[in-house]
């Protein structure tokens, strides 16, 4: 639980910044990450800082967040913020391609990214002190990306070849395309974060770099800086390198909401696959929405670990499936409620959707028990305090949370809102939300010559 | 949040001679567990593989009276999470709890690894699961590229058998051999436990006392992992899967033993040439060529010589010219080795990341118990960088010609073999041979 830090440690600490560094920033709040003081303030050009000091290891992580993700694509350009994360990586007007990452490891530094719906990260983790090498790094390409061929060219490579990875050839990330792909028709949330194969083959370095100047400026990221760091030292280092960047006008939102769904979509393909396999989207509530952590919650009473009501019924007692998942997306704009099955052997789809909707209705009707919202809050208490051992893992609940929520320490909140669900709670979101009406399933059967039965494999053995 | 102490997890010997391993920080209120024994899937009779790991998934299924999901919801309710994990070397159960938890869990884990029921009926449920998980492993091309390089490389040897087993090894195990493996290998004087976390060294000794006192006295199995048998010549394994867009290529053969004396430098050197970013592979299959979304080398470590592999996954249509490209760089890396400046480079790289292997108390935890478990030289983690400053260009070179080849390799590639085989074929110089295997006959 979080903790109100001593007011006076913050002041001391505070008071301890000499004034110097403390010129060109606002210090908007201090807030409690578990205990300990988070700092969250901002630059002239509106670039947010969160700093958090942590000396529990000699090492500090350093996230870029900026508030741009495959939602903010057009129809005929998409996958581009993505495409984009993957260029963050060539050259910049003062370091030849390679140089970057070059960089980075002889300093010992772990670095990636990241790109989603709604958002984009860029991450170093470096030994503590080699903090200022992320500094000057991630600001020089925060403003000075070269974007050229050939390597725009030899990028669209890789991220088609990481595409035919993901999903061409990958028989759940085929099928979750397609789940996104009818049950959003409207929203950006229709067309996949990496993009569409054509799309993909056809940006030109005019898209790249019109991309980049949109989107990529200071008013538009949050750094998020968790470590053995010294607070004024970060702060000189940050303002010096970033605070001359200029602020970019950054485009007002145009999204088209979601229409209401008011029937049950099916599609079906076939694929060379062992077993047959059913997703289903409900439609869902936004992160931001009250009923959001209600849903986890409901997700894990039916999917949480082998103790789980659709774990119980569908592995253990009818053998249905050899796999399930359930989870509510977490995304700025109401999302999908998620359920993957993995038809076990010869077992059909349809076995399973005839055990999966009684399971369904029961939720409407009974309050679930005490005993399983125990077990529910308690997984989902093990899975916060497991994020929080390493800085990354504090950083990057810290940044999300920022990024979609506006709200720095909102992985705590979101514990206090577990605890807080009652079994009438769970009911009346299972009755608001799980409708067969407001669901898009994707069948996946197999394609022709693959058996399931254990006899064809024994050829060859 | 305070420092965190760089040191070597203290160790506590019990009795009934099993070890403790402690590595306290009270950052996070969780603790993490380990238990392990020294034996492993080695040991599992003939034609019977996958035994060591079905009983470990046995154990969370019926133990003291409890049934299985009695103990399921107990490790939920409890805030916990227990999994298990056999490699041809060891068994361990490794856990973690919410710290106001952790008695209960100590209680629950007590019962199960000390009075496990291994009903038939769990059995057979088991058996029936393992071989529909078995089926759909088929799904991941990667996978199939995994098992079909293993058992190329080490054949009969036990590192070419996999801990999960095959579907015809899964339907021969018996109760009787769970039993056994039980008794062979759950013994007090073969238990090493791993604590890490918000605990101090007198908790884990009585905790760990606790566990160990359920379990049958005596040692563990004798056994000795031989050396696995040098390939010889360069032999195509290709899997045939319809419609694929992409490949899953791996070549290689043996590596390294962690107790060669150029182990180190040739750990050095197979960085430089696939085990960062800017890596040889990385730069010319990825950065110049857009090939692959990833390219990368490693060495695996165990009790005996493992295996030395390169892991590309290009579309199919580039698919020979990769496995040309991989083979004409390993060539080059065996006959010139690397240069004076990837030498600095990979050592500054080794030096200053090594912050990150020991950040956390569980990644300390686990190097102490790799050494204890793997038979690792004393030293192998605690003066870790003074055996990265030895490397010279030198050493790492003369590794590598010792160690590796570019002549007796697998190469094992996941595609449609209609459309790409032949291809492929025609870019390996000097092949042996080619074993052509249905997917779903792997």
């Amino acid at each position: 639980m979080p903790k109100t830090p001593r007011a006076q440690d913050t002041v001391d600490q505070v008071n301890a910044t000499k004034k110097s560094a403390l010129a060109g920033w606002s210090l908007e709040e201090t807030l409690s990450f578990g205990g300990a003081p988070l700092f969250v303030l901002r630059l002239g050009n509106g670039l947010r800082v969160l700093l958090l000091p942590d000396d529990s290891a000699k090492v500090v992580s350093y996230f870029t967040w900026f508030r741009v993700g495959s939602r903010h694509e057009k129809p005929g350009k998409t996958g581009l913020a993505h495409l984009f994360e993957h260029l963050m990586f060539n050259e910049t007007e003062g370091l030849k391609a390679g140089e970057f990452d070059r960089k980075l490891e002889e300093n010992g530094a772990e670095s990636n990214a990241a790109t989603w719906l709604d958002w984009t990260y860029y991450y170093e983790a470096l030994p503590s002190d080699r903090f200022g090498l992320a500094v000057t790094l991630e600001s020089e390409r925060m403003a000075r990306l070269v974007l050229c061929e050939p390597q725009i060219a030899s990028e669209k490579e890789v991220v088609a070849n990481e595409r035919r990875y993901r999903v061409e050839d990958d028989v759940e990330g085929a099928a979750n395309e397609l789940l996104y792909k009818h049950a959003f028709q409207k929203h950006a949330y229709h067309w996949p974060t990496i993009g569409w194969m054509d799309d993909i083959k056809n940006f030109t370095p005019e898209d790249c770099a019109a991309f980049y100047k949109t989107y990529y400026a200071p008013n538009n990221a949050t750094l998020v800086v968790v470590g053995d760091v010294k607070l004024k030292d970060a702060l000189v280092k940050i303002r010096d390198a970033y605070g001359a960047l200029p602020a970019a006008a950054l485009p007002v939102e145009d999204t088209t909401p979601e229409p209401f769904q008011l029937e049950e979509r099916r599609i079906e393909v076939k694929k060379p696959t062992a077993s047959e396999k059913v997703i289903l989207g409900y439609r869902g509530p936004a992160l931001g929405d009250n009923d959001h952590p209600t849903l986890v919650v409901l997700s894990e009473i039916l999917f949480g670990g082998r103790a789980s009501r659709l774990y119980e019924k569908l592995v253990i007692e009818k053998e249905l499936v050899t796999d399930l998942r359930g989870w509510a997306s977490t995304f700025r704009d109401p999302g999908l409620f998620e359920m993957f099955f993995y038809a076990r052997g010869e077992h059909t789809c349809e076995e399973i959707l005839t055990a999966l909707e009684p399971e369904i209705a029961r939720l409407h009707v009974d309050v679930v028990s005490d005993e399983e919202l125990t077990r529910a809050k308690a997984r989902l208490e093990l899975g916060l305090l497991s994020t929080l051992d390493t800085a990354s893992g504090k950083a990057e609940q810290m940044g999300f949370y920022d990024t979609v929520l506006g709200d720095p320490v909102g992985a705590f909140g979101r514990l206090a809102a577990y605890r807080r669900v009652s079994a009438g709670d769970i009911r009346t979101a299972a009755r608001r939300y799980l409708h067969a009406a407001q669901r898009t399933m994707v069948i996946v059967r197999r394609d022709g010559a693959p058996s399931a039965t254990a006899e064809s494999a024994e050829a060859a053995q | 949040m305070s420092a965190a102490k760089e040191r070597a997890p203290t160790v506590i010997a019990i009795a009934g001679g099993g070890k403790v391993f402690v590595e306290s920080a009270h950052t996070v209120p969780l603790v993490h567990i380990t238990i392990s024994f020294r034996s492993g899937a080695f040991h599992d009779p003939p034609a019977r593989d996958g035994t060591a790991r079905m009983m470990l998934r046995l154990l969370r299924r019926g133990a003291d009276g409890l049934g299985a999901q009695e103990i399921e919801r107990t490790i939920d309710t409890l805030g916990a999470e227990l999994s298990v994990e056999a490699s041809a070397s060891t068994v361990t159960l490794g856990g973690s709890v919410i710290r106001r938890n952790l008695e209960p869990f100590i209680a629950l884990i007590r019962r199960i690894v000390g009075k496990p029921t291994f009903s038939t009926d769990e059995l057979e449920r088991l058996r029936r699961e393992s071989t529909a998980e078995l089926l759909e492993a088929r799904d991941n091309d990667r996978h199939l590229a995994s098992v079909a390089f293993r058992r190329a490389v080490f054949g009969e040897h036990p590192f070419g058998r996999g801990s999960s087993g095959r579907i015809t090894s899964i339907q021969k195990i018996t109760e009787e051999d769970i039993r056994a493996a039980y008794a062979k290998h759950f013994r007090q004087g073969n238990v090493v436990f791993g604590f890490a976390g918000d605990i101090d060294e007198a908790g884990a000794r009585k905790h760990a006392e606790e566990i160990a006192s359920a379990l049958p006295t005596g040692a563990g199995p004798e056994g000795h992992i031989a050396e696995p048998t040098p390939l010889t010549g360069r032999a195509l394994v290709f899997i045939d899967k319809p419609e694929r867009t992409q490949t899953q290529i791996l070549i290689g053969g043996l590596g390294t033993h962690p107790k060669d004396p150029d182990h180190v430098a040739l750990a050095a050197a197979t960085a430089v040439f696939g085990g960062t970013f800017t890596s040889r592979l990385m730069r010319e299959v990825r950065s110049k060529r857009g090939w692959s979304y990833g390219a990368s080398a490693r060495i695996a470590i165990e009790r005996a010589r493992h295996a030395f592999q390169i892991w590309t996954f290009p579309a199919q249509e580039d698919a020979a010219a990769c496995v040309e490209l991989e083979l004409g760089l390993l060539e080059t890396f065996v006959n010139d080795g690397i240069t004076e400046r990837e030498t600095s480079f990979i050592k500054r790289y080794l030096t200053r990341s090594h912050a990150f292997d020991v950040d956390t108390a569980q990644k300390r935890l686990h190097q102490a118990l790799d050494v204890e478990l793997l038979d690792l030289p004393a030293d192998y983690h605690t003066a870790y960088l003074a055996h990265v400053a030895a490397v010279t260009r030198d050493s790492a070179n003369a590794a590598v010609k010792a160690r590796f080849t570019a002549e007796n390799l697998v190469i094992a590639v996941v595609g449609t073999d209609s459309q790409i085989r032949a291809a492929v074929e025609a870019k390996i110089a000097r092949l042996a041979g080619t074993k052509v295997i249905k997917f779903d006959e792997l």
